[in-house]
């Protein structure tokens, strides 16, 4: 049975090669999913909400987002914004910097040690934020807090990048406007093997599936129930699905 | 753009999934700080994302030579919906396919072999550069 993906938080970093502080939000990015919250982050490049696909451009609605920027002109927060979706938290290293007192990042290519104070403080404030997110249920609309355990210590691995693998997106039309939902068709999927009929039943437990990844606009609930019965018993009829 | 050019703009991917886009961060460094510097200008991508003023002028006003570390290819794509004219687009994949003992490991930091590879990429980058600044090599999107 396929899974949806797992709750994670999406990092994204400027990368700004023009300043210290640039190369300092992509270290601290991957010290995050590298060695601190390996297992609860993901990462994607920041121009691909551009050059990528829908689902590249659904990656800051399905992952609530930190955005690291390296300057004031906040290029991977603005440009999460317009692109994907707004960042649920966002840090600037310059602002950090004169907050906490800590020395000025120098070297672009090899970090001074000041630098690489900067990049664990901000590694640091990045876990702290992965952690109060994952305390919150992120259902793309809201944002209702559930608590959960204390997060573990984790195992470190190399970071790797969601660019090009998207969210899996489908559109659907609904009272005459054609809707994209993310993760409608892993959630089709996971309900098809289960071996769930397109039946009312089902149809209101896909509704909810559907919910916890797509907000649906108040009174469009009926719509989009009616809509996900046909697009579901449609499924249902290719090839390999259970009757 | 036929002539000679005064300045060539390099803009790599800086890719943060997968070593090739730290070779091709390293790679653009090496040719803007040592071996360029007064001939080429790193334009950072994010600035291009976000669609800077400044920086689309200056993609706009020389000829750009993209380096990517993936078959997405986000560096080539932005300069060109920026305005730009690709001189050459390079991809970090395949010039390790033709330098395989040179396998580039580790993001954060790249390990010999990256460095190596973004070295070797790097004075690659330098040749299309003397071409397009002696006007030996034409601007024609790659």
């Amino acid at each position: 049975m396929p899974d949806l993906p797992k709750k994670k938080v999406g990092i994204v970093s400027c990368s700004g090669e023009e300043l210290p502080e640039g190369t300092v939000t992509r270290l601290a990015a991957l010290k995050v999913l590298e060695q601190l919250r390996p297992a609860d982050t993901v990462t994607i490049c920041l121009p691909l909400f551009l050059a990528g696909g829908e689902g590249d451009r659904a990656f800051a609605k399905f992952y609530p987002t930190i955005a690291i920027d390296g300057c004031d002109k906040r290029c991977a927060a603005r440009g999460t914004e317009m692109y994907s979706g707004k960042p649920a938290a966002s840090i600037v290293i310059s602002e950090l910097v004169a907050e906490r007192g800590l020395g000025k990042p120098e070297g672009k290519r090899r970090l001074n040690e000041a630098g690489q104070q900067v990049v664990d403080a901000t590694a640091g404030q990045v876990a702290e934020l992965v952690d109060e997110l994952l305390q919150k249920n992120w259902n793309r609309t809201a944002g209702a807090v559930e608590e959960t355990a204390a997060p573990e210590v984790q195992e470190a691995v190399q970071a790797t990048c969601s660019c090009g693998s998207g969210i899996p997106v489908q559109d659907i039309v609904i009272n005459g406007q054609t809707v994209t939902l993310i993760a409608l068709p892993l959630i089709f999927q996971q309900f098809r093997d289960s071996g769930k009929p397109a039946l009312p039943d089902t149809i209101r437990e896909l509704l909810e599936s559907v919910k916890i990844y797509n907000p649906i606009p108040p009174g469009e609930e009926d719509a989009y129930a009616a809509s996900l019965s046909r697009e579901y018993a449609a499924f249902c009829e290719q090839p390999g699905a259970v009757k | 753009m036929t002539g000679p050019t005064q300045k060539v703009i390099i803009v790599p991917c800086s890719g943060i999934g997968k070593p090739y886009g730290s070779v091709s961060r390293a790679a653009a460094y090496e040719v803007t700080e040592d071996l360029r510097p007064g001939q080429t200008q790193l334009v950072p991508l994010a600035l291009l994302v976000l669609g800077d003023e400044e920086s689309r002028s200056v993609v706009a006003a020389c000829p750009a030579v993209t380096i990517d570390g993936c078959k997405l290819a986000c560096a080539a794509k932005m300069v060109q919906q920026s305005g730009g004219t690709i001189a050459q687009e390079f991809a970090v994949l395949d010039v390790y396919r033709r330098y395989k003992d040179l396998k580039p490991q580790g993001i954060a930091e790249l390990n010999e072999g990256g460095q190596k590879l973004a070295r070797v990429l790097a004075e690659e980058v330098t040749v299309v550069v003397d071409g397009l600044i002696t006007g030996k090599q034409g601007g024609e999107n790659a």
